[in-house]
């Protein structure tokens, strides 16, 4: 799975994102974003396609998502400009969202990158983000599906 | 252990102190801590409760550790082969106090260095603490960051990720803040006790925290954590005037007071020397007293720093019960009775172990 989640990753440049949820895809909409049923008001939001397809493997989760293709740091010179910020604030707006799901990894990076989108969104609709069972420094990608199916289960609101 | 400075001493102490407490007294980069040219570093020891268990014959009754550390950064941690999901599960079969000649700086050297010993007191009490402080620094390293670039969407934008920062900061700041206080709490009375004794009943010594934010009150968290908070975001222009965040843990300071005056300031160099001993002692007892048993005690270079007295009452405290390795680059500077009794005397050169002159 990891081997094939690094090809789809290593292949983005030749086929491109998919112009609504920045997911990986040779079409200019993925097939998640193809898939009427999957537009049910709700939108969960990830850092890159391998957390995407780690939640996907769970089979829990039958919403739309959104990549924003990376996480707020400073240090590294990232900033909100550089990510799918833009197109997120701009979907829920038109795309009348009844709740945005944060699903970003539990470091200082992805702390900051939701409680800045959380300040962003909440305008708009609820804001909740998952809970993690997972220890402190864990990421998303390598986290077993009973643990983040859990995780989706357990989401709290954001305040 | 005896051998020149450079022979690799105090590397072998490190390794152990590595083991213990997945920290170093000589740096916090791992990067340091790799041989240069090497792209990993490995840290393996076999430990046991001393009860009769064979040292030197790794068996089933012992714990194999080994730590790996890497240039890169990103640690891996097995115990007896396994490796381990977190390497804090690596921390407990053994516990180590170390004393090195730097903390002989501890009570006349900046605040940070205070900050340093209390953080390994409070590390002893409760692993997990080093999570708490990793992300304290990670926290105040991108906020420096954020301010030192700016942001390219203006006013607004940067305040609102000054207060993502300042959420977590609150937060973890808080936690910080409320481990450190506890902490200095349990050590107060015992490190008042050995000052008196090492004084001879004429110093009172007074261990007071002084939070680097203003905190009212018991140290409720909630509390404390909307305090902070508020602190947080009204230092802000400050902050940017000067660089550098105003208030948190990272600007704590331990005050030391001898009979009310500042030991920093007025105490003298011998008076500072015994308060530093007295530290290390209160240290000591207290990881005692909550594992239940005697630490296994690190003297990096520092005992050759003592006075023959002082050298007496460290030994007295450490009795027999501990184990305790020590370094030096003459044994003439051990008093004769850390030599007597059953001590083994190692000479070390280019990092290894190179003849055993007494085995007593
Ligand atoms: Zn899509």
């Amino acid at each position: 799975m990891h081997a094939f989640a690094d090809a789809l990753v290593g292949a983005r440049r030749q086929v491109g994102q998919c112009s609504r949820c920045f997911h990986l895809s040779a079409e200019p909409l993925c097939e998640i974003c193809r898939n009427e049923e999957r537009r049910n008001g709700q939108l969960c939001v990830v850092a890159d396609s391998r957390d995407l397809l780690a939640l996907e493997r769970t089979r829990e989760y039958r919403g739309g998502y959104h990549v924003l293709g990376g996480l707020i740091s400073p240090m590294d010179g990232i900033g909100p400009e550089l990510l799918q910020i833009q197109p997120l604030v701009h979907r829920v707006d038109q795309e009348a969202m009844g709740e945005v799901i944060l699903a970003l990894p539990p470091s200082v990076e992805g702390d900051t990158t939701s409680l800045y989108l959380a300040r962003l969104l909440r305008p708009f609709c609820l804001v909740s983000r998952i809970a993690y069972g997972l220890p402190v420094g864990s990421e998303l990608e390598y986290a077993d599906e009973v643990t983040l199916a859990r995780a989706l289960e357990g989401r709290r609101r954001m305040e | 252990m005896i051998g020149a400075n450079g022979e690799g001493k105090s590397n072998l102490l490190e390794a152990v102190e590595l083991l213990g407490s997945l920290r170093s007294h000589r740096s916090g980069h791992d990067r340091d801590m790799v041989r240069h040219g090497q792209s990993r570093a490995l840290v393996r020891g076999w430990c046991g409760d001393g009860q009769g268990h064979g040292l030197g014959a790794p068996g089933s009754s012992l714990d194999q550790l080994e730590l790996e550390l890497r240039r890169q950064g990103g640690r891996l941690a097995r115990r007896n082969g396994k490796a381990l999901d977190r390497q804090l599960d690596l921390v407990g079969p053994l516990r180590c106090v170390g004393f090195s000649a730097l903390d002989l700086e501890l009570v006349r050297g900046e605040p940070s260095q205070r900050r340093q010993w209390l953080d390994r007191v409070v590390l002893q009490l409760e692993p997990v603490y080093a999570e708490l402080l990793a992300r304290y620094g990670r926290l105040l390293r991108q906020r420096s960051q954020l301010l030192r670039r700016g942001v390219s969407q203006g006013e607004q934008q940067l305040q609102s990720l000054l207060d993502a920062f300042d959420q977590q900061m609150a937060l973890i700041g808080t936690r910080l803040h409320r481990r450190r206080r506890r902490a200095l709490v349990r050590l107060q009375p015992l490190a008042a006790a050995w000052q008196e004794r090492l004084s001879g009943g004429r110093e009172r010594l007074e261990l007071r925290y002084q939070a680097g934010s203003r905190l009212e009150g018991e140290e409720a968290e909630a509390p404390w954590r909307e305090a902070l908070l508020e602190q947080l975001r009204r230092q802000r222009p400050q902050e940017r005037r000067l660089g550098a965040c105003q208030v948190g843990p990272h600007r704590d300071e331990v005050a030391m007071l001898l009979g009310e005056e500042p030991a920093r300031r007025f105490g003298s160099a011998g008076q500072q020397r015994t308060l530093v001993l007295a530290l290390k002692l209160a240290e000591l007892e207290l990881v005692q007293q909550l594992w239940g048993e005697p630490p296994l005690l690190l003297l990096d270079d520092v005992l050759a720093e003592l006075d023959p007295r002082r050298q007496e009452l460290l030994l007295e405290m450490v009795g027999t019960g501990h184990q305790c390795l020590v370094s030096a680059t003459h044994l003439a500077s051990f008093s004769a009775t850390w030599q007597g009794g059953d001590s083994q005397v190692v000479r070390i050169s280019r990092g290894e172990l190179v003849d055993s002159p007494t085995n007593r």
